[in-house]
C-alpha cells in the first residue's frame, strides 16, 4: 500500500482536514480473454480462447479487419461502434449458434461477416437468417453485406484443448 | 492415375484399378448409420433445438473434386475461407512441438485471415485478357524518355486513397502537384530570375524542376485549374518588365557579371593610360574577366586566389 504521508508542519495543526492522504496500490491484474484452470481440467477453449490476447498477430488474428488503424485511417470510432452492434446483432439473431468469434472484414464498403456456425437449425431456416441478416446490416449500415459463414456438427469440433 | 492410362499394358493391373476407384467412391458415399446417437454431444447449446429430423449433411465436396478441375470457376471471386471448397490439406494453428495444427475443418483462424485463392495465375491471365479490349496500344513514336519529356513536359500528380469504409470521400485526394522543367519554358535571364524570385524554394536547382502543389481548393479538378492558372501567372508575369527594374545597381545584383561592372570600367581607364600593351590582350583581358567573376562568385580559396594573381601578373606584364 503506498501511504503519502502530509509533511507534519505547524500548517497540519492549523488545518485539521489537511491530515493523510490513502491510496491503494494500481491493481495490475489482466483479466479479460483468460480462463482459469478447472480441478478435473475439464473446461473446453476453443483455439481463440486458448490464446490470450497478448497472442494475437503470434498466434491468433483479429477478429475484426479494417483499415483505421493504419497511418490517416479514417472512421475508427464510427466502424468501432458498428463492429460491436455487428456482434450483437448476430449472436441475438443467430442465438445460440455461434461456435466462434464473430470475425468482421471490411473490404472497400463491403463488409464480411465470418463465423462458425453450429448445425442447429433446419437449412431452410439458416438460409432465411441469412437473407434476413444481411438485409437488414445493409439497411442499416448503408453498405454491402456478406455472411460467409462455415457450419459445424457440434460446439464440440471447435474445442482445441481442455484446462 | 486413370484406368485408360494402363490399359495397354495390362488387363489384370487395370481391373485392379477400377475395383480401387469403385471401391472409393462406395466410401465416400456410405455414411455410417447411427443407431444409437452418442451422449458426447450433450453440451449447453446442443441440448435444446433438438425437435426437427436432422437432414443428412452431404460431406464436403472437395473430396469429389477432380484433379484438373477449373479451380477458377471453383473460386471466382473473393471470398472467406471455406474448408469445403478447397481440396487442399491445411493447417492453421499455434500448437506445442511434435502436435498436428489444427485442421482446415472448424478452424476460425483460417477464415479469418485474408486469402488469394481467386487470384491464381490463371485468374489473372484470364482478367486481363478480358481486359485487354479496353486498351489502347503505346504510341510507338514515344519510345524514350527524352520523346516523352520533350512533348510532355508538365507532370501532374494525384493520390487516390482506398478505404475500407461506406465513404470514397478523402480530403488528401484533393492535394494537386504540377511539375515542370524550367528549361521548356524557354525564358531568357532576366525573366528567369524574375521567375525564380517569385517562386522562391519551389524550385530545385538540382534538377532544374519547379514545383507547384495547390491544395486550397475543395476539389481536384479546381485544384489543377489553379495550379495552371498559377503557371500562367507565374510565366507571364516574369516576361514583364516593370520601370523600376532598371534601377537594378551593381549592389543589388545576386551574382557578379562582369558585363557593366566598375571593374571593367577601371580596367579601361587603366589600359587607356599603359604605354606599352601586352600582344594577346583580348584574351588576357577574358581570362581576367573570368577569374574576378569566379572569385567573387565561388569564394575565395587557393585555387581562385592563385589564378587572380596569375591573370593580374598577365594582364600587367610584370616578371615576378
Amino acid at each position: 500500500m503506498l501511504r503519502l504521508m502530509a509533511p507534519s508542519i505547524a500548517s497540519n495543526v492549523i488545518v485539521p482536514q489537511l491530515r493523510q492522504f490513502h491510496a491503494s496500490a494500481v491493481c495490475c491484474k489482466l483479466q479479460s480473454g483468460r480462463y482459469k484452470i478447472t480441478p478435473k481440467r475439464d473446461r473446453p477453449l476453443t483455439y481463440e480462447m486458448a490464446n490470450p490476447p497478448y497472442y494475437i498477430a503470434h498466434r491468433k488474428s483479429w477478429n475484426s479487419w479494417d483499415t483505421t488503424s493504419l497511418l490517416d485511417g479514417q472512421r475508427a470510432a464510427e466502424t468501432s461502434v458498428e463492429d460491436v452492434f455487428i456482434h450483437r446483432f448476430m449472436t441475438g439473431t443467430w442465438h445460440d449458434l455461434f461456435c466462434s468469434e464473430v470475425i468482421i472484414k471490411r473490404q472497400h464498403n463491403l463488409i464480411r461477416i465470418a463465423g462458425l456456425i453450429r448445425q442447429g437449425l433446419p437449412a431452410r431456416k439458416m438460409y432465411f437468417l441469412i437473407g434476413y441478416s444481411e438485409e437488414l446490416l445493409a439497411n442499416w449500415l448503408q453498405c454491402p453485406v456478406k455472411l460467409e459463414l462455415q457450419t459445424v456438427e457440434n460446439k464440440e469440433t471447435t474445442i482445441f484443448k481442455y484446462i | 492415375m486413370r484406368p485408360c492410362d494402363l490399359r495397354g499394358t495390362s488387363v489384370l493391373l487395370s481391373v485392379s484399378v477400377l475395383f480401387v476407384q469403385r471401391a472409393k467412391r462406395v466410401c465416400d458415399d456410405f455414411r455410417a448409420l447411427d443407431l444409437r446417437p452418442s451422449k458426447s454431444n450433450n453440451m449447453r447449446g446442443n441440448r435444446r433445438k433438438t425437435a426437427y429430423k436432422k437432414t443428412p449433411v452431404h460431406p464436403p465436396r472437395s473430396n469429389k473434386m477432380p484433379v484438373d478441375q477449373d479451380w477458377p470457376s471453383v473460386w471466382p471471386v473473393a471470398r472467406v475461407f471455406h474448408p469445403a471448397s478447397v481440396p487442399l490439406p491445411l493447417h492453421q494453428g499455434w500448437v506445442e512441438p511434435g502436435i498436428t495444427p489444427p485442421g482446415k475443418f472448424a478452424n476460425a483462424e483460417l477464415m479469418k485471415i485474408p486469402n488469394f485463392l481467386h487470384l491464381t495465375p490463371p485468374a489473372i491471365q484470364r482478367q486481363c485478357e478480358a481486359l485487354k479490349k479496353f486498351c489502347t496500344e503505346w504510341p510507338k513514336e514515344l519510345d524514350t524518355d527524352e520523346k516523352i519529356d520533350h512533348h510532355f513536359p508538365l507532370q501532374i500528380t494525384t493520390s487516390d486513397y482506398l478505404h475500407s469504409s461506406p465513404t470514397i470521400r478523402d480530403a488528401r485526394a484533393r492535394i494537386v502537384t504540377l511539375q515542370v522543367k524550367l528549361s521548356t519554358l524557354n525564358l531568357n535571364s532576366h525573366a528567369k530570375d524574375k521567375l525564380l524570385r517569385l517562386v522562391k524554394e519551389r524550385y530545385d536547382p538540382v534538377t532544374d524542376i519547379l514545383t507547384l502543389v495547390a491544395e486550397r481548393c475543395p476539389l481536384r479538378k479546381q485544384n489543377i485549374d489553379y495550379a495552371m492558372y498559377l503557371l500562367n501567372v507565374l510565366v507571364s508575369e516574369s516576361w514583364k518588365t516593370e520601370p523600376w527594374e532598371n534601377e537594378k545597381s551593381e549592389a543589388d545584383m545576386e551574382k557578379y557579371v562582369w558585363e557593366g561592372s566598375q571593374s571593367q570600367r577601371t580596367l579601361q581607364q587603366l589600359l587607356e593610360r599603359m604605354p606599352n600593351k601586352a600582344p594577346d590582350l583580348p584574351e588576357v583581358i577574358k581570362q581576367y574577366s573570368v577569374n574576378v567573376t569566379r572569385f567573387h562568385n565561388e569564394g575565395e580559396d587557393t585555387e581562385n586566389v592563385n589564378a587572380y594573381k596569375e591573370s593580374v601578373i598577365k594582364l600587367l606584364g610584370l616578371n615576378a
